[in-house]
């Protein structure tokens, strides 16, 4: 599985606005919303799963990471978007850390498989410090994308 | 010291996904052993999620923890609890 199978080009942000948790999680799932990933009919709903599921554990994993993930009915296979905080935003992290790097995925209901392929996929991208600190400091979409690419070529390889 | 080494098959329904890998790391952290988790023939520092969501564990996958420590049996336990639980 390769990043760009479930992030398309145009889900990517270099500057999300948001301040915190819940306007950083909508303004992610807008950004689905815009690329066609997800109805806008659903977004309230879809941000109410996402909501849930962070009140259950926050999905930030350490480093500066957040992958906040869901499922919904709305969606017949997995999408999601990445955007890239400059000021980082409290994200209940277990390591006390802001998070800056955000994943968010959507999966259908009733599919383990490809969701649990993709947060390994993004984890064995993320562990890299390298990659982190290129994806933080990227000055636009378009150098995300590359950085992506990049990577998703030079992972596949391994 | 104690070394303990166990395989254990994961039986979390969607498999060693973020929360039980939280959940883990959060056990690890209150106590003094040292632990890895293996799978898919990597091994991890029990203290980092990344790490563990990197070896994408299905649930029915079999996984290794080693726990070094004076606190290694009750560590071992809490962990193969975690992994077994259908509810997580």
């Amino acid at each position: 599985m390769k990043i760009r199978e479930f992030i398309s080009a145009k889900a990517v942000s270099a500057d999300l606005k948001a301040k915190d948790k819940e306007g950083v999680i909508t303004e992610l799932v807008d950004l689905l919303i815009d690329t066609d990933a997800i109805d806008r009919k659903s977004k309230k709903k879809v941000l109410e799963v996402l909501m849930a599921r962070e009140a259950l554990g926050s999905t930030a994993i350490g480093q500066g990471i957040a992958i906040p993930h869901a499922k919904h009915k709305s969606t017949k296979q997995l999408v999601g978007c990445l955007g890239v905080s400059k000021e980082g935003i409290d994200f209940d992290s277990l390591d006390g850390e802001l998070a800056h790097i955000f994943f968010l995925l959507m999966a259908p209901i009733d599919s383990a498989g490809p969701h649990l392929k993709a947060l390994a996929k993004i984890s064995r991208l993320l562990k890299d410090k390298f990659v982190r600190e290129r994806l933080k400091g990227a000055k636009d979409e378009e150098e995300i994308k590359k950085i992506i690419d990049q990577e998703d070529d030079r992972l596949m390889s391994l | 010291m104690p070394l303990i080494r166990r395989e254990i098959n994961v039986k979390n329904p969607q498999g060693l996904h973020a929360r039980p890998a939280a959940l883990f790391v959060q056990i690890v952290s209150k106590y003094d052993s040292v632990v890895t988790i293996q799978g898919n023939g990597e091994k991890v520092n029990g203290k980092s999620i990344m790490g563990i969501l990197t070896l994408g564990a299905q649930k029915g996958a079999d996984v290794v923890i080693e726990v070094d420590g004076e606190d290694a049996q009750i560590v071992a336990d809490e962990l193969e609890a975690l992994l077994t639980d259908e509810e997580k």
